[in-house]
């Protein structure tokens, strides 16, 4: 449902008329399908969603979709999401980049939006590989990959994102990936629900640069939903404690999702205006401020 | 899994019409998005196939749907897209730049082998006869596809087993 | 009797000379005159050398002030590192701590023989008096109250307020600190006397406050709704005032977790449909530029305030220089135009301010104020601003019928596109850091990245005519110019008027837009000049070669340039000024003999 309560949404209404210039056969191109099928669900009018990016494959993103989109600057999608939102606390605001974006270049400002809450839906298409500018290392590369920048192997661990917004407090972490576009879609969708700083980490294999191991057959080999193995979403330490085996199996699903979400961020600037707007002085005599008396 | 929300069980056959029409549209949708694909990045006879398979979804929604109109008028639908998750579409993976009509035709083989599967996974759980006798049409209109796009693959030439990707430029950097 | 009087004291950190300078800048506005205070520290947080400087007037103050009337000392080792910023002439007045026990002539100041020189056991009087060293402040403010005849009675009324909190005990103390001064004063006048005149503007409201505050205050007059920004000296202020005020209208301040997600939430709040801003000081300005140059190529209005400070790196964190000037116009890569402009005063800062939202909102662009140290921390008197003269511009809202056909970036007469924002039914867009087409789709095309460049820079040409963004004073034909900008423009003025009182022909072009470099308003200014000055606080003149980037200069213009932390004085650019007059007599003369 709308704000207003009356139109009803397709997934149809949040494509927009731009072609992909993604490979064919990119997992992101799922995503896309993903994210439009939950923005139906969620039924917010097109009008009403900014939704920002930073630069790499996956950021072209905003532009496949019907919304107030933004394609910024490399790793700076989150900071502009957050002054879209305290500019505006009723929009609904989505960020999503690749993994290169968020946890290298970008891997800053994770951690301040988590710790302030702010009401913002952060999906990284995460495919272990720069395929913008064709096929370097990236933050979530396996150690000992070989790269084009990593001839001999990569000597660095990978950054294991589920861990890494887990352990920084974020009150919802899931997984997804387009071996399941169904769950995709409604992992999604209760990300964007969710009252808070919301993460999805979305397997989504690169067709052009990715190892055969992380295609989708590949995928599909080590994927388990959380629910068929019981997991308990409310329970942050059994969270982590999956979160350990990222990169060897892929669990889909929500991992965690704080049973009892504190305001947001938004919902506190709202607060504040409205306990202070009464001692506002007219603008125009602001200068009256500077008075000694 | 291919759809969420579904009772067949208690599936009505206005409902299962209507699922059947949505799950034409989708592959159809899923179609011109790869021709779109193939004409973006290049590859013409693949575009050329996925333009003629999007033809082929949209005849058969049409049928459907007249189908549906003459059973039961413009009756509220009550399943919607939402419920299903590439039924006939091929997968998106499926796709890849300079893909030769033959691997386009592969893909498309795939797809129907999937739908003809999901619909005969879909029989035994069905109660209303006539549903199930709507379901055993579509089953079978899927081997007719799957005939369809066979006898164009028998029109190819035989592979030489060589990869597209050992002619072509590297991709580029943006 | 005097009419203007320059205080310079220095001291300690522990010695209270700021807040001392505070309270003789509020007695002194209390009782009619005008001031202007600045301050200069050391690097320490605590503990460290700090100054002050206070210039009262019986008539508007253009500037700090040359060499000091008034020098204190409390330690000279902390004065003497305030060098040329705390200047001592023939002509001051020098006081200082007696219980440094160096003799009255051999204080350690080089080569120059002060008007009178006094030694106070300023200490011992706090001691005696108020129990306490610390009321050392006090007791100097007793001794401004005797000899110079300033706030014999606000300043004791403004500690009385300022500590009423705290218990009559403490007034008490400090009462008897300021009769013992002022006493002391009274029992040894000067040789010469230096009272100031009685204002005549006593009991009429003024304004105190500094260049900083002046900034967020305009800002929020101007409608700003959003600041998103990152601590760094000397800008902070306008950070705290935006958490004090903004909440109050609607708007929200980020203080974040770095210099470039300050800024990227500006745009992004500007994207959203409010007006916003950043401040920063040089290292930040320097991590701002990528997002700089997306806001210019967005199309999105933002105000950025960098106050300078001496660079390059982190350079001289609490010194005032000119030097951004080049970052200012040219940070971010790529054909960009972006606006700066520059306050010369506390007093201008909020004109300036305002127009900088006001140009950010018509142009849709990011525009620089190019504050320094001094004006963001220099507190002045002013007469009240009549808030109602100034005009509010926001951006160009799409029509009904731009909406039935939304192109955010379609080209126009004068290539300003209405732009939408996240709520507006209709306006949906992508905003991009890649070029775009007209509607905004992503494009790789150099023909159409060549007519959006053109777009983007074109747009500004109508600021390049904006006359009232420049002042020009003096005799508009004179053959001598001065160009200053920023507070050394203040300098300056009081040189134009030293100047002129000497008979000297000179005018003096003060630009509040430093980019674009309006061609035509440079060429009119030096149509007639043949020798001038280009005056600035920068090592590399690059005012001056910023100007000769975009014009010819007559050949007699060259730089006055120097690092920051060493402020001109109005009597040296006098003295060059009456170099160049010397020089052009010259050329005229030998113009004049016979040809060979």
């Amino acid at each position: 449902m709308s704000a207003t309560g009356t139109c009803e949404y397709q997934a149809k209404d949040y494509k927009s008329d731009l072609k992909p210039i993604w490979c064919p056969g990119c997992g992101d191109f799922s995503v896309v399908q993903g994210i439009y099928r939950a923005l139906a669900a969620v039924g917010r009018p097109p009008h009403e969603i900014a939704f920002v990016s930073g630069i790499g494959c996956s950021s072209r993103i905003p532009g496949y979709t019907t919304a107030y989109g933004f394609n910024s600057v490399h790793g700076r999608a989150l900071p502009i999401a957050q002054g879209i939102k305290l500019a505006n606390p009723d929009l609904l605001v989505l960020a999503a980049g690749g993994d290169g974006d968020g946890f290298s270049i970008g891997g800053g400002h994770i951690a301040h939006l988590i710790r302030r809450n702010m009401d913002i839906t952060y999906i990284v298409m995460d495919n272990q590989i720069y395929g913008l500018t064709k096929g370097q290392l990236s933050p979530t590369s396996q150690k000992g990959r070989i790269t084009c920048t990593s001839r001999y192997g990569s000597l660095e661990e990978p950054v294991n994102p589920l861990l890494y917004v887990l352990a920084y407090g974020a009150g919802f972490v899931a997984q997804a990936s387009p071996t399941d576009l169904a769950g995709m879609a409604s992992t999604i969708e209760a990300a964007i629900r969710y009252p808070g700083f919301a993460f999805v980490n979305i397997q989504s294999p690169c067709v052009t640069y990715g190892e055969e191991a992380q295609q989708i057959k590949g995928l599909k080999a080590i994927s388990e939903t959380l629910d068929s193995l019981g997991h308990n979403p409310a329970d942050r330490l059994a969270a982590m404690d999956l979160a350990q085996q990222y990169g060897e199996k892929l669990h889909l699903g929500v991992f965690y999702r704080n049973p009892e979400p504190p305001p947001t961020y938004g919902d506190l600037v709202k607060e504040r205006q409205a306990a202070l707007s009464k001692d506002a002085l007219p603008k125009e005599r602001i200068l009256d401020l500077f008075i000694k008396k | 899994m291919a759809v969420q929300g579904i009772d067949f069980a208690n599936l009505s056959l206005m409902d299962a019409l209507d699922l059947a029409i949505l799950i034409e549209d989708e592959a159809q949708e899923r179609y011109e998005d790869f021709a779109a694909q193939m004409e973006q990045h290049r590859t013409p006879e693949a575009a050329k196939f996925f333009r003629y398979m999007v033809e082929n979804e949209a005849k058969h929604a049409r049928e459907l749907t007249a189908r549906r109109i003459h059973r039961f008028g413009d009756a509220p639908r009550t399943v919607t897209r939402a419920m299903i998750f590439d039924v006939e579409a091929p997968d998106y993976d499926a796709a890849r730049a300079f893909m030769s009509p033959r691997k386009a035709m592969e893909a498309a083989l795939a797809a129907e082998l999937k739908a003809h599967a999901f619909f005969v996974s879909s029989l035994p759980t069905l109660k209303d006869p006539e549903v199930r006798a709507l379901f055993e049409d579509l089953r079978d209109e899927e081997l007719e596809h799957q005939q369809l796009v066979q006898a164009e693959l028998y029109k190819l030439r035989p592979e030489t087993g060589l990869s597209d990707d050992d002619f072509v430029d590297e991709p580029t950097a943006q | 009797m005097r009419k203007d009087l320059v205080f310079g004291m220095a001291g300690s950190g522990g010695d209270g000379i700021v807040s001392a300078g505070d309270s003789l800048l509020q007695a002194a506005a209390a009782e009619g005159y005008h001031g202007v205070m600045t301050k200069s520290f050391g690097s320490q947080i605590r503990g460290g050398e700090s100054s002050c400087r206070v210039r009262i007037s019986t008539s508007p103050i253009l500037n700090p002030g040359g060499n000091l009337d008034v020098a204190v000392a409390l330690n000279w080792e902390d004065f003497l590192k305030f060098g040329a910023e705390l200047p001592v002439s023939g002509n001051t007045v020098v006081i200082y701590e007696a219980a440094t026990n160096i003799p009255v002539d051999q204080i350690p100041l080089v080569g120059v023989t002060p008007l009178q020189v006094i030694a106070v056991p300023i200490a011992a009087m706090a001691k005696e008096t108020a129990g306490t060293e610390r009321a050392k402040n006090t007791v100097v403010l007793g001794l401004i109250a005797g000899w110079f005849g300033i706030g014999a009675v606000a300043v004791m009324k403004g500690i009385r307020k300022k500590l009423a909190k705290k218990g009559e005990e403490l007034v008490e103390a400090n009462q008897r600190a300021f009769d013992a001064g002022r006493a002391f004063a009274m029992e040894h006048p000067l040789k010469v006397s230096m009272a100031i005149e009685p204002s005549e503007t006593k009991g009429q409201v003024k304004l105190i406050t500094d260049g900083n505050d002046m900034c967020a205050a305009a800002a929020i007059f101007a409608g700003c709704q959003f600041f998103g920004g990152y601590p760094i000296t000397p800008s902070t202020e306008i950070m705290q005032f935006f958490t004090d005020q903004v909440w109050k209208y609607g708007g929200a301040v980020l203080q974040a977790e770095d210099e470039i997600a300050g800024i990227g939430a500006a745009v992004g709040a500007s994207f959203a449909g409010k007006k916003s801003m950043t401040a920063t000081s040089g290292p930040g300005l320097s991590l701002k530029s990528e997002m700089m140059g997306l806001a210019s190529i967005a199309e999105l209005p933002l105000v950025i305030v960098d106050v300078q400070r001496g660079g390059p790196s982190t350079g001289l964190p609490t010194k005032t220089e000119q030097s951004d000037l080049f970052a200012a116009a040219f940070s971010a890569h790529g054909d960009v135009i972006r606006p700066v402009l520059a306050p010369t005063s506390v007093a201008d800062m909020f004109r300036i301010t305002v127009e900088a939202f006001n140009i950010a909102e018509y142009y849709q662009t990011p525009v620089i104020v190019l504050s320094d140290q001094e004006i963001a921390a220099r507190k002045e008197t002013l007469d009240p601003i009549d808030t109602s003269q100034f005009k509010i511009v926001d951006r160009l809202r799409p029509t009904a019928t731009d909406l039935q056909d939304y192109r955010r970036f379609k080209q126009t007469e004068n290539h300003i596109s209405p732009i939408s924002h996240p709520g507006m039914l209709g306006g949906t867009y992508l905003a991009s850091g890649i070029e775009h087409v007209e509607s905004g789709a992503p494009t790789n095309s150099g023909s159409v990245h060549a007519r959006m460049n053109d777009k983007r820079t074109k747009k500004f040409d109508p600021l390049k005519e904006r006359r009232d963004l420049f002042e020009v004073l003096g005799n508009p034909d004179a053959p001598i110019a001065m160009v200053a900008w920023g507070s050394v423009a203040g300098v300056c003025r009081e040189a134009l008027a030293m100047a002129q009182a000497k008979g000297l022909d000179v005018k003096l072009l003060v630009p509040y837009l430093l980019y674009p470099v309006a061609e035509g308003i440079y060429n009119d200014f030096f149509r007639s000049v043949q020798k001038g000055l280009v005056i600035e606080q920068t090592h590399l003149a690059q005012t001056f070669k910023l100007l000769r980037m975009h014009l010819d200069l007559p050949k007699g213009v060259k730089p006055l340039a120097r690092s920051g932390a060493n402020p001109f004085l109005p009597g040296e650019i006098v003295a060059a000024l009456q170099n160049l007059l010397a020089e052009l007599q010259r050329s005229h003369e030998g113009n004049l003999q016979p040809q060979e």
